[in-house]
């Protein structure tokens, strides 16, 4: 985990992925109007290429995060989401990376195994049928 | 001291059945306490004795810096097996060592990961996440110390105002009794001895069960907080966790939803011995009791014959 962590030429620590669209969207989202990605390389310093800039606007549009114009040969970039959306979209990283979270955070529900599903939907309609009595 | 300095390695044995009973047949909160204060004691109980086991087998090997008294014969006499048993020991206490050290990080680092996460939002006990996918959390700690309820959009779409109610309640109810502090004992009790996982499995069930009545009786509705569980199921339905796909028996999600639309359990803290719930009390605390005595004869035993063993 620590060389994964110290890999990447030139970086003293690679950042996750998570980590970056965090800080694109913080850097765009105070932006006057739509800007292009040179606008968000320029502000994130860091040393990001950017072509890497462009991957993680990318990303981010396919998460409902940000939204993009055509303008003439390049796009314009704006955030939709709020901190709130930032917010989840890091909860949703910080999920998904570890894999015993059960251990530390009581989900509400499990995931249903198939034949529970069936099983539960018996229970429901007995649940519903009752509180119409 | 003989084979008693091995007992306390595999009485953990005995807490099956006793988990199995426990979570059937007491009150979830009696359960939740009992089976984690189990497990904690066992776990304890297990690593030390795989402490003096460790002890014994270190002296043997040439090089160690431990008193040369302690390689005597009558040392290694007090361990049965003591060759391999004390051989053994090294690495598997090594294993235990380094298992428990992992659980606490990723415990500590899930939970500060997750505060980081939501450090930019109003400090407010519940955080609503525009995520269309479904989940909710109880996330403990945070800068007032109360704790956080995490919910997606996804999963409050998914239910009825009542319903919502009951999940909060249910969230608080982890919060307020410190779940987490259970779970976290018994996660790393099963990585002191494997044959305390069922114990895990066990308090995982029992804490979601002491949620689920706390908050029945704070939304004032078995059947509410039922198709609240039931519902949020059906929307979260995910590909199950592996491991758990194949069993036959009924998952934990539908065995919460049945005992929420059965009568509500009796709230005795310690039932009598006569009864199945009873009978579960009474062994595990047998059990706990005869590992405790073991491992800390073994223990008086192992320390008085090194006492003898170190030139003075």
């Amino acid at each position: 985990m620590t060389e994964r962590e110290r890999g990447g030429a030139g970086h003293p620590r690679r950042r996750g992925q998570g980590e970056l669209e965090g800080q694109v969207l913080a850097v765009l989202r105070p932006a006057p109007g739509p800007v292009n990605a040179g606008w968000v390389q320029e502000r994130l310093g860091g040393g990001l290429a950017y072509t890497t800039v462009i991957t993680i606007l990318t990303r981010l549009l396919a998460k409902g995060a940000v939204s993009r114009e055509r303008a003439g040969r390049s796009f314009l970039w704006t955030a939709t989401a709020d901190e709130a959306g930032l917010a989840a979209l890091r909860m949703r990283r910080v999920l998904d990376g570890e894999a015993d979270r059960k251990a530390v955070l009581a989900s509400f529900v499990t995931a249903l195994p198939p034949g529970d599903e069936r099983l539960l939907r018996e229970l429901l309609a007995q649940a519903g049928d009752e509180a119409e009595d | 001291m003989g084979l008693f300095v091995l007992l306390p390695l595999v009485l953990p044995l005995s807490a099956w059945p006793v988990a199995r009973l426990a979570e059937q047949h007491l009150h979830p909160r009696t359960a939740t306490r009992l089976l984690s204060a189990v497990a904690g004691v066992l776990a304890v109980c297990s690593t030390l004795c795989l402490g003096l086991l460790v002890v014994v087998g270190t002296a043997q090997l040439p090089g160690n810096p431990l008193p040369d008294g302690w390689s005597d014969p009558e040392v290694r006499a007090a361990v049965p097996y003591d060759e391999v048993a004390g051989k053994l020991a090294i690495p598997a206490l090594l294993a235990v060592l380094a298992a428990g050290a992992r659980t606490a990080w990723r415990h500590a680092a899930v939970r500060r990961r997750a505060g980081r996460a939501l450090a930019s939002l109003p400090d407010r006990p519940v955080a609503v996440l525009p995520d269309p996918e479904p989940y909710a959390y109880a996330l403990p700690g945070g800068r007032r110390g109360g704790g956080r309820v995490v919910v997606t959009a996804g999963m409050l779409a998914g239910l009825e105002p009542a319903e919502r109610r009951a999940l909060f309640a249910h969230e608080r109810a982890h919060l307020r009794g410190r779940h987490h502090r259970y779970l976290l004992t018994v996660s790393l009790a099963a990585g002191a001895n494997p044959f305390l996982r069922p114990l895990r499995t066990a308090v995982a069930y029992t804490a979601e069960r002491w949620a689920d009545e706390d908050a029945a009786a704070a939304v004032g509705s078995r059947r509410v907080v039922a198709r609240a569980i039931g519902r949020a199921a059906l929307v979260t339905r995910g590909a199950p966790p592996p491991g758990l796909a194949g069993f036959a028996a009924a998952g934990p999600v539908p065995r919460r939803v049945a005992a929420l639309l059965a009568p509500a359990p009796a709230a005795r803290s310690w039932p009598p011995l006569s009864t199945t719930a009873g009978l579960a009390a009474w062994g595990a605390a047998a059990g706990t009791t005869a590992s405790a005595l073991s491992s800390a004869n073994s223990a008086v035993t192992l320390f008085q014959i090194l006492r003898a063993a170190t030139p003075l």
